[in-house]
């Protein structure tokens, strides 16, 4: 993971911005949107891994599922290998499907019960034609071989298996087209503990032997600094911070980071009954009316007159080291 | 302590591949399978679904059994029932007589040879007088009036005599030839009510083919799709839905001639709303569960995920749902026919069977009896495998 000698980057992903339209009214009058995703920016290189994080509803999910094109982005960028991806049509778009794709969070619902797990191994083998009769076969067996699992299990359907062995069948669908780079839709929340370790440790395995290139989203931040090598942080549908993950734990800079790192469980009772925690108040505020400014001052201690009435823009404050804060202008002054 | 350490030569490596990969020990068993290990465990409806195979199978084969058709008729064999009392004349002379106080010629087991023609006749005495192997039988219904007038059912309504001494009952029998009886034209009912059940299981099969193909599509295409297209389809499907079907059906009399095909073209048209309504509510439930979506990213088109992903997954309501239509259409017809918009005569529905059988309900009620029957079995035996489908294909209800 931390051999990235390569900088080129595969994805750049600017401005993107994704609304909901919601409560269209009568007669289609009085329109509010959700402002899911709303202008976020980054990039990821090849073969690293990006861990994106955040607290339910921050739009972690949203933003994994435009960049695959299974949302309309409402506005922005998705450049892929050089190509803008954004706005192509289902028809130009097939190629990029073999070259991204997806594992999803909830095992059970993310399989076709009435396939067989050799059906749905082989879907995309049918759909983009890889693969027919006999090669077919062998390629689903070769891949379930890849994620653990025994050839025998190819007729079988997805409800005679547990959690992890479907989170596997889903990695093993992922994995059928040979893609270069797989967003990973919390791919581990819905599995318990011990069985979280194996697939994070199988995708890592993979990452190296295919030179895989992951988008991992997640809400456990233990889990996604074991697998990142950067970390986007996000908040009501902002990036607040980026960085380099050991970065990100030893010196976060934005606010809620920092409230979001203290709230880790240590496994040592002293060091937690010393540990200073921060608590943030009160509750996410409504996406579809975000406050003016900066979306976190409504729960910031540190906030300002300055943070309600002008946006803070993400920008580098050490080399690596994305923030969008306006405490950050006072620490790291604006050199220019 | 020191002798309790483990030292590595203590332990031996496990060879990976002699260790089983996990085994699942339980027999696969595919969705329609482990529907059909729960639905046989429903005695009500494994009653409904044998009685299903039996009326096909009579509709099929039934005509096989038959020397009459259809539209065979003897008048002077009408109104006799499936069971009769026969008289005994001499040793091998049995008559059977009917509720016109008419003799038919009948042998001792019940099958039926011919009406007998009277040697004399006589309206104002009422009474009449047949010669049989030189016997002379006669029958007087002169006590019919006064039977009526006492309001006694049980009262005498007429006497047979054979040479002057009154004659009893013989004995009781089942028409042979006839096994459902004779209506009033001298038509098999039997044959009749095979061709009835024709007539059903046919508009059965419409209503199907009808409901699955255009009702499924439809509803699918609206759900998946979606927005306005959605919206102006279940428009449309409300339009349809609020036109009366008796109406809608008399409108088409005026265009088509009346008869089955009208009555086909009638269900065919405006059956498949319910099926529409109720496959879009469920595509729209399946189409954002995960499973869609990750066929969406591997590329999969539209009408794949529809035919594949979303319509497989919608299957267990549509199977029930379709259950229930079935005696709902078949019950349609019987009433459209019954009303006289149905099958022309000589062709026989149940409907008509039991409209052609209310004139002489109170002297042959059998007429009506047997396409009740029919009727009622046959929209029972639905039911009760729709009911046990819905608890069979319930996934919740997997054990």
């Amino acid at each position: 993971m931390s051999s990235k000698s390569n900088n080129e980057v595969l994805l750049e992903v600017k401005n993107l911005k994704k609304y909901f339209e919601i409560n269209k009214g009568f007669f289609g009058r009085s329109k509010e949107y959700v402002q899911a995703v709303d202008d976020i920016s980054f990039f990821i290189r090849k073969g690293e891994t990006l861990g994106l994080v955040g607290e339910s509803g921050c739009g972690k999910s949203t933003t994994g599922r435009t960049i695959i094109r299974l949302y309309e982005p409402t506005a922005g960028e998705i450049i892929y290998d050089g190509v803008d991806i954004s706005e192509l049509s289902e028809n130009d778009l097939k190629p990029y499907r073999k070259k991204i794709q997806m594992i999803f969070q909830d095992p059970y619902a993310s399989l076709n019960s009435r396939m067989t797990v050799g059906d749905i191994i082989g879907e995309s083998l049918d759909i983009h034609g890889i693969a027919t009769g006999a090669a077919r076969q062998e390629r689903v067996f070769d891949l379930l071989n890849r994620v653990g699992l025994s050839k025998d299990h190819a007729s079988r359907y997805p409800h005679e298996f547990s959690g992890g062995q479907r989170q596997r069948i889903g990695i093993a669908r992922a994995l059928a087209v040979d893609p270069e780079f797989i967003i990973c839709d919390e791919p581990i929340s819905a599995l318990d503990v011990s069985i979280q370790a194996q697939v994070v440790n199988m995708l890592d395995d993979l990452q190296k032997e295919y030179g895989l290139t992951y988008l991992f989203i997640a809400h456990d931040l233990s889990m996604v600094k074991h697998i990142s090598d950067r970390i986007g942080v996000m908040y009501l549908g902002k990036l607040v911070e980026v960085t380099d993950r050991n970065e990100l734990y030893d010196s976060p800079e934005h606010p809620y980071t920092q409230a979001l790192l203290s709230a880790i469980p240590i496994p040592d009772p002293e060091v937690t009954r010393n540990a200073q925690r921060i608590i943030l108040e009160g509750d996410v505020p409504s996406p579809i009316n975000p406050p003016s400014g900066c979306r976190f001052r409504t729960r910031c201690s540190y906030a300002m007159e300055r943070c309600a009435e002008e946006e803070p823009v993400l920008r580098e404050v050490n080399e690596g080291h994305f923030v969008a804060c306006h405490l950050m202008d006072e620490k790291f002054p604006i050199t220019e | 302590m020191a002798d309790n350490k483990i030292s590595t030569d203590m332990w031996e490596k496990v060879d990976m591949s002699t260790l089983d990969k996990e085994v699942i020990a339980r027999k696969s068993l595919t969705y329609w399978q482990d529907a059909w290990r729960r639905l046989k465990k429903n005695h009500l409806s494994m009653i409904g679904l044998f009685f299903i195979v039996l009326m096909t199978l009579l509709a099929i084969l039934g005509p096989f059994f038959s020397r009459y058709s259809y539209s065979d008729q003897n008048l002077e064999l009408g109104n006799i029932g499936p069971t009769m009392e026969i008289y005994q004349i001499d040793d091998n002379d049995f008559v059977y007589m009917n509720k016109e106080y008419k003799l038919v010629e009948v042998t001792e087991d019940g099958h039926i040879s011919k009406r007998l023609v009277p040697t004399d006749e006589d309206m104002m005495q009422k009474y009449r007088s047949y010669e049989i192997d030189g016997k002379e039988v006669v029958i007087d219904y002169s006590f019919a009036v006064a039977a009526k007038k006492s309001g006694d059912p049980d009262a005498k309504k007429f006497e047979i005599r054979v040479n002057g001494d009154v004659i009893d009952i013989h004995d009781k029998v089942f028409n042979k030839t006839y096994w459902f009886g004779s209506d009033s034209l001298g038509r098999d009912l039997y044959i009749r009510v095979v061709y009835g059940a024709r007539i059903s299981l046919l508009i059965a099969l419409v209503a199907t083919i009808v409901n699955f193909f255009i009702g499924v599509l439809y509803g699918g295409v609206a759900g998946y799709t979606g927005g306005k297209t959605d919206n102006v389809m279940m428009r449309i499907v409300d339009v349809i839905a609020t036109v009366p079907l008796l109406l809608y059906v008399i409108m088409l009399m005026v265009i088509f001639e009346p008869g089955l095909k009208t009555i086909m073209i009638a269900l065919g048209t405006v059956y498949w709303v319910n099926m529409a309504r109720l496959v879009r509510g469920q595509i729209l439930s399946i189409k954002e569960q995960e499973f869609v979506l990750a066929a969406k990213t591997l590329g999969a088109s539209s009408w794949r995920i529809l035919v594949r992903h979303l319509i497989p997954n919608a299957m267990g309501p549509i199977i029930v749902s379709l259950a229930m239509l079935i005696p709902s259409a078949i019950f349609t017809e019987a009433f459209l026919s019954f009303i006289g918009l149905g099958v022309n005569a000589p062709m026989a529905s149940w409907g008509t069977l039991a409209n052609d059988a209310v004139a002489g309900l109170r002297t042959y009620p059998y007429q009506l009896f047997f396409p009740a029957l029919f009727i009622s079995i046959t929209v029972l035996a639905f039911n009760f495998l729709g009911d046990g489908l819905r608890d069979a294909l319930d996934p919740r209800l997997r054990k």
